[in-house]
């Protein structure tokens, strides 16, 4: 590298007010979308810090009526809190997803979901209120300004913008040959040239990833901050290669960055949603009419059987249950079955939501295998990994969510079938064991 | 100028690159087209389908009793119109599955891009891609020289030499790459008509026309302002520069960032919020399952003064449905207040994004694009608000049911197939384009007011030019 050239460069630059300019707004633009995405983020922690608010609320409520010895709330004269199905009942528990430390980094696929869900016993991953946050239709298709769609997509813009005239605009005031008259390898000077501007992205874009990820995600998430200037820099580094040879090979500087934005439109928009139109029409949108079955008809066709065959049911689901038949009549017994139904139809739930699951993933399947030539949506789907943004985020957030609902069946069954009563302590003892949401 | 016109086709013709592009964009137009009406169809075909199913299962029900079926509900599937394969406007994030049933009304889930890894920021390869973002591009790189290269060239004297008006030559040329632009437009046009023959009527002809002026509109514009600007730059590469950052900002960053703005300038409750303030108002009012409730006893009084007897025993109608109604009457009610304000919100920070066509004429085409695609935020609160209507009918029907029935099967409450069978299934039809027409004046005014102001400035630009050169 010629440092004369490198340096001759930087005035360049300082004295080309277009290329400035281009990189100041750039810069503004990603603090701007820094601090949206923060603003997004203390958003979304108000609302979980208000659904904590309200559960140990609810909660209160219940260990006072323990307390005062009062048996439920004074309008539902049928509840009855010493009996552990209305205690585990009246145990309100959240899933949430905290939106992760470098968050502000990319806000990924987090707008297509939800972020919190109460879990009850007839609940499943796929319920209704598993929906996104309520937002403006129109406004999620065109997206955020996100820290990563600038870097994934801006940035390439932007170094178009520095680079595009390098070599070319020489050769559209003719003096092109000047260069190599001077004894100068043509190669040597463009990459000279390039270098700095590509020096200049990298390390302004890696302070920046360096100073947001600490100051959101301190030490704990250095790793990931490593990860995603790596990725970044590989990124930036593989389009300045590409631009490279268009700026060596073209006739003037039109032709450059005609062929730089043509490129940019394939990697960026073309090749992307060729393959998005393909997985569609391959896996189209899932009306998900099997998990509707699940979640309706057979799960009504459940309640038809008689309590023998409910019975036999349970025990097949849950073996241990059969030596639990310590009731004092039939009566209580078929209460206990009845209340037991939610615990067979969490596990068809179980099964439904599996078959989503590897609907999608075959989808996910056929995404990954056009990475070879749609590089960009693997950078995306890798960044919003390490910004814990994509789709298997959620996944292990419905996962979770499957799990609090399972936790909450089981308890229900273990305490009815051992014939329990409950008080303040195994209330608390409740709290302590369905406590999977944080 | 009509000479003008036909030797720059000529010139066109002649021209390497142009023919390149312009073959290239017939075969990708035709290519997208019948792959995204493939597409288009076989969700329709799928839509159908999941609908039936479900129908099938109701039809099947019975002899049942009428308030668990409420409970059973029925599902509303968001069809897809014919034309959403031009646009796939908002269609990609809503949610296409609704349940309806009794006592709740549910939010549409499992929205296609929720179902997989991330894969387009700019959504699918369709017609829309394509016409916004792509054709803008190189229809820029095609204008942004006419003027330049004339000069360098020195055709330009020539032609004003031989007795043309350099404003005609300009106007000449931007028509000419318009007449590209408007010739792959009704390719486009030319093919949905040609493959939806036998769906096509006159709602679907107005709407294209709508999408085709929307977009001719919108290319004059960028062809113009490209001349315009290399009109005042007098240079190649400023020319093109500024161009292509104004496309730039236009095309990606004003839609986004103008989004966030009028978000945040009518901001939303979370979801959270919402429920809770919904299940606060509803918790006022009539729980069908609550019969300690003082609304309860006005209800059951008012019933037993209207029949004339003295206890629920006595009347000869089933009180649980008329305390069921009530509720459902009262839950509407706070819906009502709560959504109503929700979709306002909506349509307000809609509005607000209107007005931003001020600034940014691709705003105005994203809207009208949309808009004639069926395919934007009123169609799908349309689809919303008529789905709710049908519920509210629906548990209605059934609650009316529960408390009037003649019951004859088993002595019991349970009502009869036929009667299941009777219930209309819920027939989305999508809303008519000149009944939202007048919703998008602003975007028509923005995309004309564009144009006029373009077309004076150029015709100001090239007058001037004429004054110099004499």
């Amino acid at each position: 590298m010629n440092l004369n050239i490198f340096t001759y460069e930087l005035k360049h630059f300082y004295r080309n007010k277009a290329k400035l300019y281009s990189y100041i707004v750039f810069m503004f633009l990603s603090l701007y979308a820094l601090v949206n995405v923060y603003n997004i983020k203390e958003k979304q922690q108000d609302t979980i810090n208000e659904i904590c608010h309200k559960k140990e609320q609810e909660r209160l409520k219940v260990i006072k009526w323990y307390e005062n010895n009062q048996i439920g709330p004074d309008d539902k004269s049928w509840v009855n809190i010493n009996d552990p199905f209305w205690a585990i009942l009246y145990n309100p528990t959240y899933v949430i997803k905290n939106p992760s430390k470098l968050y502000p980094m990319g806000i990924g696929q987090s707008e297509q979901y939800g972020f919190y869900k109460q879990t009850k016993r007839w609940s499943s991953t796929y319920d209704t209120d598993m929906a996104e946050e309520i937002s403006n239709y129109e406004r999620l298709i065109n997206g955020s300004v996100d820290f990563s769609f600038l870097i994934i997509f801006l940035l390439p813009v932007l170094y178009i913008i520095l680079t595009y005239n390098i070599n070319t605009l020489e050769r559209d005031l003719d003096f092109h040959k000047l260069i190599s008259i001077q004894c100068i390898k043509l190669k040597k000077w463009v990459i000279s040239r390039l270098l700095f501007y590509l020096i200049l992205i990298l390390v302004s874009i890696s302070s920046l990833i360096i100073i947001v990820g600490l100051a959101s995600g301190g030490f704990e998430v250095i790793v990931q901050i490593l990860k995603l200037i790596f990725l970044s820099n590989i990124y930036i580094f593989s389009f300045a290669i590409i631009y490279y040879f268009i700026n060596i090979k073209s006739k003037n500087s039109s032709s450059s960055s005609f062929k730089m934005i043509s490129i940019w439109m394939i990697f960026c928009v073309i090749i992307p949603g060729s393959v998005h139109q393909y997985a569609n029409y391959k896996y189209p949108a899932n009306f998900m009419t099997d998990f509707l079955d699940t979640n309706r008809k057979e799960t009504y066709e459940i309640f038809e059987l008689d309590n023998i065959d409910l019975h036999n049911l349970l025990i097949e689901l849950y073996p241990s249950l059969e030596n639990l038949d310590n009731f004092e009549n039939q009566k209580l017994k078929d209460q206990a079955i009845r209340r037991s139904i939610s615990a067979i139809v969490n596990q068809m739930n179980i099964h439904a939501a599996n078959e989503i699951e590897i609907q999608n993933e075959n989808k996910n399947k056929l995404i990954k295998s056009s990475y070879v030539y749609n590089p960009v949506s693997f950078v995306q789907n890798l960044w919003n990994s390490y910004t814990e943004t994509d789709y298997y985020a959620y996944k292990n957030y419905r996962f979770q969510v499957q799990e609090s609902i399972t936790a909450r069946n089981e308890l229900m069954l273990k305490e009815i079938w051992n014939n329990k009563v409950s008080d303040k302590k195994t209330y608390l003892k409740y709290i302590q064991t369905l406590k999977l949401e944080n | 100028m009509l000479t003008i016109f036909k030797n720059e086709w000529k010139a066109f013709l002649r021209n390497k690159i142009f023919l390149f592009f312009s073959l290239f964009f017939v075969l990708l137009l035709i290519i997208t087209t019948y792959f995204g009406i493939l597409q288009n169809n076989q969700q329709i075909i799928n839509q159908k389908s999941a609908q039936d199913h479900i129908r099938k299962q109701w039809d099947e029900m019975g002899p049942y009793n009428a308030h668990s079926a409420a409970h059973f509900g029925t599902y509303a599937f968001k069809p897809n119109s014919i034309l959403s394969n031009l646009d796939e406007g908002v269609n990609a994030v809503t949610g296409v599955v609704l349940r309806l049933e009794g006592h709740k009304q549910n939010d549409a889930a499992f929205s296609e891009s929720s179902q997989s890894l991330f894969v387009s920021q700019f959504g699918k390869f369709k017609i829309s891609l394509l016409f916004q973002f792509i054709i803008p591009l190189f229809l820029i790189f095609f204008s942004y020289n006419i003027y330049t290269s004339e000069i360098t060239s020195g055709r330009l004297k020539l032609l004003i030499v031989q007795g043309n008006s350099f404003r005609k030559i300009i106007f000449s040329k931007i028509l000419t790459i318009l007449s590209l632009a408007g010739i792959l437009l009704l390719i486009s046009i030319l093919f949905q008509l040609l493959l939806n023959f036998n769906q096509i009527g006159v709602e679907e002809i107005l709407r294209l026309s709508i999408f085709f002026l929307a977009y001719i509109l919108y290319y004059f514009i960028i062809i113009s302002f490209t001349v315009l600007i290399s009109l005042l730059l007098k240079s190649n590469t400023s020319a093109l520069s500024l161009t292509l950052i104004c496309w730039f900002l236009w095309t990606i960053f004003f839609p986004k960032t103008i989004g966030s703005f009028t978000e945040n300038l009518t901001p939303q409750s979370s979801r959270f919020l919402l429920q809770s303030n919904m299940d606060e108002d509803r918790e006022k009012g009539i729980d069908g399952h609550n019969p300690e409730d003082m609304r309860i006893k006005d209800l059951e009084a008012k019933v037993l003064r209207e029949y004339n007897v003295d206890s629920l025993s006595q009347l000869p109608i089933n009180f649980s449905g008329i305390l069921l109604q009530a509720d459902e009457d009262y839950g509407n009610k706070v819906w009502d207040k709560h959504y109503g304000l929700l979709y306002s919100n909506l349509l307000k920070q809609k509005k607000h994004y209107q007005i931003s066509g001020l600034i940014n004429p691709f705003a105005s085409l994203q809207n009208l694009s949309m808009a004639s695609s069926g395919t934007d935020l009123i169609h799908h609160l349309d689809f919303l608000s008529k789905a709710e209507l049908y519920r509210r009918k629906f548990i209605k029907t059934l609650n009316d049911e529960y408390t009037y029935g003649n019951f004859k099967i088993d002595g019991g409450n349970l009502s009869s197939r036929d009667f299941f069978k009777s219930i209309n299934d819920f027939n989305y039809n999508g809303l008519s384009i000149h009944k939202i027409i007048v919703q998008y004046t602003l975007d028509i005014l923005f995309l004309i007011s564009w144009t006029v102001i373009l077309l004076l400035l150029i015709n100001v630009k090239t007058k001037k030019y004429l004054i110099n050169e004499s």
